[in-house]
């Protein structure tokens, strides 16, 4: 019964009529029983009160006559009766009279009480009924009988009735199964065969099945005409879906063909593009080989002409010389823009990007920025917050700062301010170039970042320029995740401010670039020596920097550690240290110099605020100035320690394709002192090595037959020429790969590209030097 | 009429206003009365004419107060019940009932002569009273009061005698006597 509510409708049906039939038929036999009960104890009652009445009428006499005899003998006419138990007659005043005891061992019982007025009571109590009656004889009471009889009859009726009862409710039950059976027939299979189309319908998904009409005209015929109804939407909805189905596959297909063939013509193009974009790699690669050999010849003679190194010129040939160089350098510069900006137009320019500080990276800029800057009195001034961390190349960065800080001076007046300041901005970093220039006007704004546009301006810096230098930058900026942005008033000054992403500030990585990659030093004097400028304090720095640069080239370290590492990978001429440092002192730096093999030779000047000349002499100071100094005991104090250049009798070995090439490179060498010897391949460069003394090797990259990259390889791989120095100077474009290679196993590399003189003297020099000092440390 | 109900049913005269026991003629004088209405006279009798139901006493009265007493205020069929006492069997015209004393003994069968030519029952206590022809005849038994009928006589008569009279009688003659 719990689980009623699993049962099958069928189980249910069948039960609810048989409880329902089962409550009817036992109400019903109750009720039977009972009245049968009632008649029956009534039948009994009449048949006892019968005989009482009659025994009564029968005994008057006896009564009357004082006859108990007689009125036994009366009485023993109830023997006929085995049902009752006992009588007795009482008189008036309720002295028993005569008895009657069915089993002869009977007791006199006292005289019952009938109720006042009433001439007959009785009772049932157990299992018998008591009747008691008044006799009564011509309207008067005479005496009362009383009878005693079992109730054995009625009870064997009793039984015998609800027998009779239990098996008419057996019967009636069985009646009632059978009928619901067959009721519950009509039901329930209309419904479990519906149950069952439903589940067919729902595992096979065909909708045409229907469901069997029951044949009738009830709820359930209407439920089986709804759901084949239903069944017959779904069948429609169906049919629809799938012809609305075939139709999109159709269209799928169709469209799939289409874009197969729109793929296949799109390879073709992709190929034809592909095509189109190696060739202009290719044409890029020789254009910046091709252009720039012979102006490399141009601006290379022009240079020694203008030193007059040949000889004397007059007046009107150095003014005509002079032109030359202007010419050649501009044209230069263009071909580099133009190739700049190609190379980021065709995606191949290689970005990477590193986290460094922007007042690492500034210094570099500013050294070649102040002589221009000077030249015109314009003030430099920097408002650079503290640890400003970007995430970009560092080279590019400082390319972008270059052109805007060299627009600035550009179309600023004499006299005039540029203001560089730096600050955060979320999760960006701008830097912002302030000039007090001649402005642009708004409607030219818009423009001024697109290719060869110039703003009219001085004759002067039209010239200078090339116009590609902002489009270059507002490139630079954006491909590193950056915005340039400007903000002018004509008349007033512009303010350019480009924004790189921040860099984390954990990797403070200390800032060293490649040993051999050196700041492009433009406009620099020729065959300057260089000098590390170590200071905390970057004002300090910039000073030091100022006093020298026209001499000098320069380096700067901000501390101790960092100018240990520049030392040893940079090997300058002569470093000038401060003392008071906050991570390691001054002293401590000067010791660590001085044990390093490397960096011991090297002169050390104290530059101090502190007099502690005994202690910096003791530990191996070459010099000792005080704070503040003098610009002319500075350069006089560093001539006394850097050496001039060197005439020794070194030996360069020049291999290059190019005769003018060579002659230019010969004629700049010996200039400066040294001896050479030029080849025109590689395979020639080989011979002379092995043949040969070389104190270095100055090589081209790009030659027919034997290139750079296979001679450099050929040279490492024999033993004894793994410490030769070598040199590139390339007008290739190079890849993130071949720079590694490079900066593996060479000394330096020049690009045709810039004003390589000055940087090629200062390089070999240094070589040439170390390798000298070493010697002498050697041998002392 | 209680009082007497209750010693004539109990059967043992026990009179509880009198501090001596029932006399015979006591119980007698009861069942005088009790006779009167086990029996039914003929409807066109000389008796049944009368308004009053007359219970005689013929010659000398042997129950003294007591059948007064017995049968004061009581009534049969819708009579009253009165004693009345004769001397002749002349007398006896609206009698019903005819009890004839002892003292009658000599002249008994002239008197049962006379009186069954009426609808009378007619009772005494004379021995052999019923054999000559009377109808109801007391006899004791032991210390108890009995009857005996002769019942020709009273079917002679015309009267009708109930059976239950005769359950409780202790001889019932027929055709014993009278010829």
């Amino acid at each position: 019964m719990l689980k009623v509510q699993h049962y099958s409708i069928s189980k249910k049906l069948t039960l609810m009529n048989l409880l329902v039939s089962a409550a009817a038929l036992l109400l019903a036999c109750a009720g039977f029983c009972a009245y049968d009960l009632y008649s029956l104890r009534t039948a009994v009652i009449g048949n006892v009160s019968m005989q009482a009445q009659i025994i009564g009428d029968n005994t008057v006499s006896a009564l009357l006559f004082n006859d108990p005899h007689s009125a036994e003998k009366t009485l023993s006419a109830l023997r006929a009766n085995p049902n009752l138990m006992y009588a007795q007659i009482y008189t008036y005043d309720g002295q028993p009279f005569a008895g009657y005891w069915r089993d002869r061992a009977g007791e006199t019982r006292a005289l019952p009480m009938i109720p006042a007025g009433q001439t007959q009571s009785h009772w049932f109590r157990d299992g018998h009924l008591g009747l008691a009656r008044s006799i009564i004889f011509q309207g008067k009471a005479m005496g009362t009988v009383y009878i005693r009889s079992d109730l054995r009859a009625m009870n064997d009726r009793f039984k015998s009735y609800a027998l009779i009862i239990a098996i008419v409710f057996l019967a009636s039950l069985m009646v009632a199964l059978l009928i619901s059976r067959i009721f519950e027939r009509r039901i329930s299979k209309p419904v479990k065969e519906l149950a069952e189309t439903v589940r067919i319908v729902s595992r096979e998904k065909d909708y045409s099945i229907r469901a069997a009409a029951t044949g009738s005209q009830d709820e359930l015929a209407t439920l089986v005409d709804a759901f084949n109804e239903m069944l017959e939407q779904i069948q429609g909805h169906e049919v629809a879906l799938r012809q609305a189905h075939d139709e999109l596959e159709e269209r799928v297909q169709e469209r799939t063909r289409q874009l197969a063939a729109a793929n296949q013509e799109l390879e073709i193009r992709n190929h034809e593009v592909e095509r189109a974009t190696r060739m202009k790699s290719r044409f890029l690669a020789s254009m910046s080989h091709e252009l720039r050999t012979p102006l490399n010849a141009i601006v290379g003679f022009s240079d020694l002409l203008a030193e007059q190194t040949p000889g004397q010129l007059n007046d009107k040939q150095q003014r005509f010389v002079s032109h030359i160089k202007q010419g050649s350098a501009h044209l230069l510069q263009l071909i580099n823009d133009i190739l700049d900006l190609s190379k980021i137009e065709a995606g191949q320019l290689e970005f990477r990007c590193e986290d460094f500080q922007v007042k690492d990276a500034l210094p570099e800029v500013l050294s070649t920025i102040r002589p221009l800057a000077m030249a015109k009195s314009i003030q430099i001034e920097q408002k650079l917050g503290t640890d400003h961390q970007v995430h970009a190349d560092r080279v590019r960065f400082k390319q972008v700062l270059y052109n805007l800080l060299s627009n600035a001076v550009k179309f600023t007046p004499k006299a005039g301010r540029i203001d560089i300041d730096c600050r955060e901005d979320g999760n960006f970093v701008a830097i912002s170039v302030t000039d007090t220039g001649i402005g642009i006007r708004a409607e030219d704004q818009a423009v001024i970042f697109e290719e060869f546009r110039q703003v009219e301006g001085p004759a002067e810096a039209a010239q200078e320029g090339t116009g590609l230098g902002l489009a270059i930058s507002k490139r630079l900026v954006e491909r590193q995740g950056g915005r340039i942005s400007l903000e002018s008033e004509f008349g007033k000054g512009s303010r350019f401010t480009f924004t790189l992403p921040v860099g984390s500030t954990a990797s403070q990585t200390p800032l060293i670039s490649g040993p051999t990659i050196l700041p492009v030093a433009a406009g620099g004097g020729r065959g300057k020596p260089l000098i590390l400028i170590v200071d905390d304090e970057i004002a300090a720095r910039e000073l030091l920097a100022t006093y020298l640069s026209p001499e000098y080239q320069i380096v700067m370290a901000e501390s101790g550690a960092e100018a240990v590492v520049k030392a040893q990978q940079l090997r300058p001429d002569a470093i000038t240290l401060d003392v008071l440092m906050p991570d390691s002192t001054g002293f401590e730096t000067l010791v660590a110099l001085r044990k390093t093999p490397d960096t011991a030779s090297i002169p050390i000047i104290i530059v101090s605020i502190v007099d502690q000349k005994q202690v910096g002499f003791a530990l191996g100071a070459a010099d000792y100035l005080i704070k503040p100094i003098r610009k002319s005991a500075l350069l006089e104090t560093i001539r006394k320690h850097v050496a001039p250049q060197s005439d020794d009798d070194e030996t360069i070995l020049l291999v290059d394709d190019d005769p003018r090439t060579l002659e230019l490179l010969e004629e700049t060498l010996r200039s400066a002192g040294y001896e050479t010897e030029s080849v025109r391949s590689g395979a020639r460069a080989l011979e002379v090595l092995s043949s040969k003394q070389v104190s270095a090797v100055l090589l081209d990259l790009l030659m027919p037959g034997m290139d750079g990259f296979e001679v450099i390889r050929h040279v490492r791989q024999e033993p004894t020429l793994k410490e030769l120095p070598i040199f590139v100077m390339t007008a290739k474009s190079l890849t993130g790969d071949e720079l590694a290679v490079l900066n593996r196993e060479t000394q330096a590399l020049f690009h045709k590209n810039g004003s390589w003189h000055p940087q090629l003297i200062v390089e070999v020099g240094r070589v040439f030097q170390g390798r000298k000092l070493a010697r002498s440390a050697a041998q002392s | 009429m209680a009082v007497v109900m209750a010693w004539v049913l109990v059967g043992v005269p026990c009179l509880r206003a009198q501090s001596s026991k029932p006399t015979d003629y006591d119980v007698k004088a009861v069942y005088l009365f009790n006779f009167g209405r086990f029996v039914e006279w003929p409807a066109n009798g000389t008796a049944a004419k009368n308004d009053s139901f007359a219970i005689c006493v013929l010659g000398q009265d042997p129950f003294g107060p007591a059948l007064d007493a017995t049968l004061a205020g009581e009534t049969i069929d819708g009579k009253s019940v009165v004693a009345k006492r004769i001397s002749t069997p002349e007398e006896s015209g609206d009698c019903r009932i005819v009890f004839m004393s002892s003292a009658e003994d000599a002249r008994m069968n002239k008197i049962i002569a006379a009186l069954n030519k009426e609808a009378v029952l007619t009772v005494s206590d004379i021995p052999q009273f019923s054999q000559h022809g009377g109808m109801i005849q007391f006899v004791l038994e032991g210390k108890k009061v009995r009857f005996e009928v002769n019942l020709t006589a009273v079917q002679h008569a015309g009267l009708t005698l109930s059976s239950e009279l005769l359950k409780v009688a202790t001889t019932v003659r027929r055709n014993s006597s009278g010829d």
